[in-house]
């Protein structure tokens, strides 16, 4: 893999709500020596909403993206977001698949695109670019046997078939990763379900219901974290513990954690440089669980 | 009187929705049916015979969270989120008023937010929406907890370099 072809595509709330995620990602790739670099002048990808809204600039959106990444000479596209993923990832499909349709925007646009981006999945990028080998060498702080249940919420893996890179109703690639930095992990039967997504701003009973259920369940199956690599979920499953646990039978808090902040961990990179002040329930217990203390 | 782009939608949305043969696995799964006023096959049938006006009196197209758990598990492999957006899509180009205009004006404001930059201001949408939905104090206990963690900005991002006219030029030209 050619180092200068890749770029990362972070997404709006990688900017703000969840800049702690963007900033282990870029601590996470200087410990990989993987060279750090965004794709210039992006776009949103227009999410849940603007599909529901307007069809045609929510592929024109992706359309944008695309072509600009591979004018910037991108040809592997790394997203972190499920939901950035998933739109961009299903544009590429979509583009590839519909030569029609791929003109059609073509020429509304004075930036075409001919179809040379791969868009991945940042755990597709971990496990099968830079490779767990690779990640296992730099593990300075190995987790120990921490218990960790991996979420993986609904988009990252639902892509289309040809696209995926791991199962779509029990994924494991999150899994390896934890697996490679010494971490325990656990099975359990909400990997994939939904977390609410926009219900959490819309209607957020639906939304406290459903983090409730995943939360229960993790909380049963006596974690000591919960791992993920989507913003949204992230969010949902991090910011009303509070409320959530006096509605739903959660065992206790419960530390969220971007898959990126257990790595920087293990490679013992420090708490500052993965963001942990931006989680609502506090990350740093993880180190104070038992089996890291005895390491 | 309807456009031939909506003659096509609907079509299309005939031809993919007739492969269904009613197993409902799509409602089984769905995180949210119970949230739901018609079961999502329901919907899908009343679609395969046509009946999509039936639909759009529902509220099911618009609950639905679009976490593809039906399309993971359809036998058929109909993408039932797809199907959900475009009959929104439809309520929406005739005119009609979204069952659950909460949910629609959420989109819309994001929607709106992101023709102003490209980027979204995750300040601003909460702010807006709110106003929109005539409801102010909504969600007010999260507000000044994110603005705490620095996780809501009041200042909007950075405009998208050429942005806004290539929204002028990908606009339709009536």
């Amino acid at each position: 893999m050619n180092k200068d072809e890749i770029a990362i595509y972070p997404g709006c709330s990688l900017e703000t709500s969840s800049s702690h995620y963007l900033q282990s990602i870029k601590t996470v790739f200087g410990v990989l020596q993987i060279p750090f670099r965004e794709i210039a002048d992006w776009n949103c990808c227009g999410a849940t909403s603007v599909k529901s809204v307007d069809q045609h600039l929510n592929l024109m959106l992706s359309h944008k993206n695309l072509a600009l990444a591979e004018k910037q000479g991108i040809r592997e596209l790394v997203v972190p977001c499920a939901s950035c993923y998933f739109r961009l990832v299903g544009a590429e499909y979509e583009l590839n698949n519909d030569e029609k349709l791929l003109e059609k925007l073509n020429n509304e646009s004075d930036l075409p695109y001919k179809g040379q981006v791969k868009v991945r999945n940042i755990l597709d990028f971990f496990v099968n670019v830079v490779g767990l080998d690779h990640i296992s060498k730099y593990v300075k702080n190995p987790l120990n046997g921490l218990k960790v249940a991996c979420y993986y919420g609904c988009l990252n893996t639902r892509v289309p078939i040809e696209k995926a890179f791991d199962t779509r109703e029990y994924p494991m690639s999150m899994d390896e990763i934890v697996k490679a930095l010494g971490g325990e992990v656990v099975d359990w039967s909400y990997k994939t379900d939904c977390c609410g997504a926009s219900l959490f701003v819309t209607v957020n009973t639906i939304a406290e219901k459903l983090v409730g259920k995943v939360l229960k369940d993790a909380g049963l199956r006596g974690v000591d974290c919960v791992a993920v690599s989507c913003p949204m979920c992230q969010t949902n499953l991090d910011t009303k513990q509070d409320s959530i646990r006096k509605k739903y039978p959660v065992e206790y808090p419960l530390p969220v954690a971007f898959i990126t902040q257990l790595m920087g961990v293990a490679f013992g990179c420090s708490p500052a440089d993965l963001g942990f002040k931006k989680n609502f329930v506090p990350l740093g217990s993880i180190y104070k669980t038992r089996s890291l203390k005895n390491s | 009187m309807e456009t031939p782009e909506l003659e096509k939608t609907k079509k299309e949305l005939y031809s993919e929705t007739s492969l269904c043969y009613q197993c409902g696995k799509c409602s089984a799964g769905c995180p949210v049916v119970e949230e739901m006023d018609v079961y999502p096959h329901i919907v899908i049938h009343l679609t395969s015979l046509g009946m999509e006006e039936k639909v759009f009196k529902t509220e099911t197209p618009w609950i639905c969270a679009s976490c593809y758990a039906c399309a993971v598990k359809c036998p058929n492999d109909i993408e039932i989120p797809n199907i959900m957006t475009r009959l929104k899509q439809m309520a929406l180009e005739r005119g009609l008023k979204p069952k659950r205009n909460d949910i629609y004006k959420f989109h819309k404001t994001f929607t709106d937010d992101i023709l102003r930059r490209g980027k979204v201001h995750e300040f601003r949408i909460m702010i807006e929406y709110n106003l929109r939905l005539g409801k102010p104090f909504k969600n007010a206990m999260l507000g000044p907890k994110m603005l705490m963690k620095n996780k809501l900005h009041f200042t909007p991002p950075k405009a998208v370099k050429g942005f806004r006219n290539w929204i002028k030029q990908i606009s339709p030209k009536d």
